[in-house]
């Protein structure tokens, strides 16, 4: 049993036990659902209007009742909703050890500070990563059982990578909202980021920078505003990676060496 | 000598206010060292210095012989702490709690779990969630946590917190136990008498610098009984009762007599004065407080 595995069993234990892998779960799932209901609605919007789904001056703007749409509607779902819902577990795992005040349990201990944010991260990764993984699960299941056309093996794959990367990327600038919890100790700080960076990501966007903003750079490749080859260039995912990795290292650089008076 | 705990120097200084200055500290192996003083004297800072939670601005820390480095490395595997209230994770039971520091402890029997608990009388706790545990209760499951690895150094701030009194006592005679085995405590406390009756040894802090350091020799001084015996004339007492070899000391207006005999027997010497036609005034036991000269000390530096 070493360091890093000893934090994981903990880092786990702590998250299973809590309420709030199912709430996340039960939050993420809206959008393959919504997505769904959507779905049902296009396909027959007078239906719809006649069963009281819709009133009369809906205005449904997805696009058509196909897979294709389907896959977009879930991967823009993954890019904006994922910002929030990965950022409110990282938020957790994180700033509650300041606000149940157990940070003191994890210091001074055989097991180092590295191992134990190391383990975090990793919880978190494969939390989110296991979100992204169900609700394009979900997606399947909800499109197969709504009866839409234009499947394909060819459009799954690239649903795939654009879902996944979108989840993918996502995760990838959690760690800015772990330093946020961490310095800021507590919850606040890191949900102000959160708020921060989505609304700096739909400003970018609107004056043409996205390309070169961390934070819009998941929606785009999710195809939010239309093609990812009009916004993003391979200097897009340079960035988006060196974000990544400053945002780990102030991390483990912070929990290293701040004081810890809480 | 290796010192168990050595500090030299040690200050913290949070922008302009200095919460810790110049703690110079030696902690021999087997004492336990109680840490005084008021709310904000610099206790907690200097437990966390002593710990890696906080870097000294100025000083340095050596634990068990070994120097903390950076990242707040250190020989923690023999060390076991309780920093200010207890806390535990509510959403885990007890034996969950207690098994995660197993873990983190790099300890691989499980067994140590049902031990400590034991130990701290939670066993019957064990399925509870550390949640809805009562104060005292999550005060004996922070004492667990620091215990169950067998350290051979227990850092404690406010050990007794929460506690009822027969807990104060079973958490006593535990520390006293450890210490005959060689564990070193360092614990500090508000209540002054649980640490008068605990400690091997007692330093002051106050305004964040130490201001005294009492050692097991000064500390039975304080516990030391005396007789005090008021006369209207002092010096005729004094010589009376010198004489009839008491080893009576002139104390202002009074005089202390610390022999056991004239402890037992006050009687005798109030016959000796009245049949020398000095007689008392005032006759009686007293013990130096601990208490007193630490509200002496700290009110004097005020």
């Amino acid at each position: 049993m070493n360091a890093f595995s000893s934090a994981l069993y903990t880092e786990s234990l702590k998250a299973i036990r809590s309420k709030v892998p199912l709430l996340t779960t039960l939050g993420f799932l809206i959008v393959p659902l919504v997505g769904g209901l959507f779905m049902v609605i296009l396909k027959d919007p007078e239906a719809a209007k006649s069963m009281g789904l819709i009133s009369t001056k809906a205005q449904l703007a997805v696009g058509t009742a196909d897979w294709p749409t389907f896959f977009n509607f879930l991967a823009q779902g993954v890019a904006v909703g994922g910002a929030i819902m990965f950022a409110i577990i990282t938020t957790w795992v994180f700033g509650r050890e300041f606000s149940d005040r157990t940070i003191k349990e994890l210091l001074s201990l055989p097991t180092s500070r590295e191992a134990i944010v190391g383990a975090k991260f990793t919880v978190i990764s494969l939390w989110t990563l296991t979100l992204t993984l169900l609700s394009f699960a979900v997606c399947i299941l909800v499109g197969d059982a709504v009866v839409i056309p234009g499947w394909s093996v060819e459009l799954f794959h690239s649903a795939a990578i654009d879902i996944v990367g979108a989840g993918i990327m996502t995760i990838m600038l959690l760690p800015f909202v772990a330093f946020a919890a961490s310095i800021g100790r507590g919850f606040m700080p890191a949900f102000g980021w959160t708020i921060f960076t989505v609304f700096i990501a739909q400003i970018s966007v609107i004056m043409g920078w996205g390309g070169w903003l961390p934070w819009a750079i998941p929606a785009l490749f999710s195809g939010a505003a239309g093609p990812k080859a009009e916004f993003l260039s391979p200097a897009s995912y340079a960035i988006l990676f060196l974000a990544s990795g400053f945002g780990l290292f102030i991390t483990f650089y912070w929990w290293r060496n701040a004081d810890q008076t809480k | 000598m290796d010192y168990v705990i050595e500090t030299s120097n040690l200050s913290k200084l949070y922008g302009d206010v200095q919460a810790v200055k110049d703690v110079s500290l030696q902690v021999k192996q087997g004492e336990i060292f109680g840490f005084l003083g008021l709310n904000g004297a610099g206790k907690t800072t200097t437990i966390r210095m002593l710990l890696g939670m906080i870097r000294p601005s100025e000083g340095n820390v050596k634990v068990l012989g070994q120097a903390l480095g950076p990242g707040g490395r250190g020989p923690w595997a023999q060390v076991g702490h309780l920093v200010e209230s207890p806390s535990a994770y509510p959403e885990l039971t007890v034996k969950e709690n207690l098994d995660i520091a197993r873990r983190l402890y790099g300890l691989k029997n499980p067994k140590a779990v049902d031990d400590v608990m034991e130990k701290l009388s939670i066993a019957s706790y064990s399925r509870r969630k550390a949640g809805t545990l009562s104060m005292g209760n999550l005060q004996r499951l922070g004492l667990a946590r620091a215990m169950i690895h067998n350290p051979s150094l227990l850092i404690l701030d406010e050990p007794a917190n929460g506690l009822d009194p027969a807990g104060v006592v079973e958490i006593r005679e535990l520390l006293e136990v450890l210490a005959k085995n060689g564990v070193t405590v360092f614990m500090s406390s508000h209540i002054l008498t649980e640490v008068d009756r605990l400690a091997t040894r007692i330093g002051i802090i106050h305004r964040g610098q130490m201001i005294e350091d009492l050692d097991t020799e000064k500390l039975n001084k304080f516990r030391e009984r005396q007789l005090e015996i008021k006369v209207r004339d002092v010096a005729k007492a004094h010589s009376l009762l010198t004489r009839a070899n008491y080893s009576a000391t002139m104390n202002g207006d009074s005089i202390l007599i610390s022999d056991t005999h004239a402890l037992e027997t006050p009687d005798e010497i109030a016959r000796l004065l009245v049949n020398a036609d000095t007689p008392p005034t005032h006759l009686a036991i007293r013990q130096q407080n601990l208490e007193e000269h630490f509200m002496k000390l700290t009110g004097n530096t005020k």
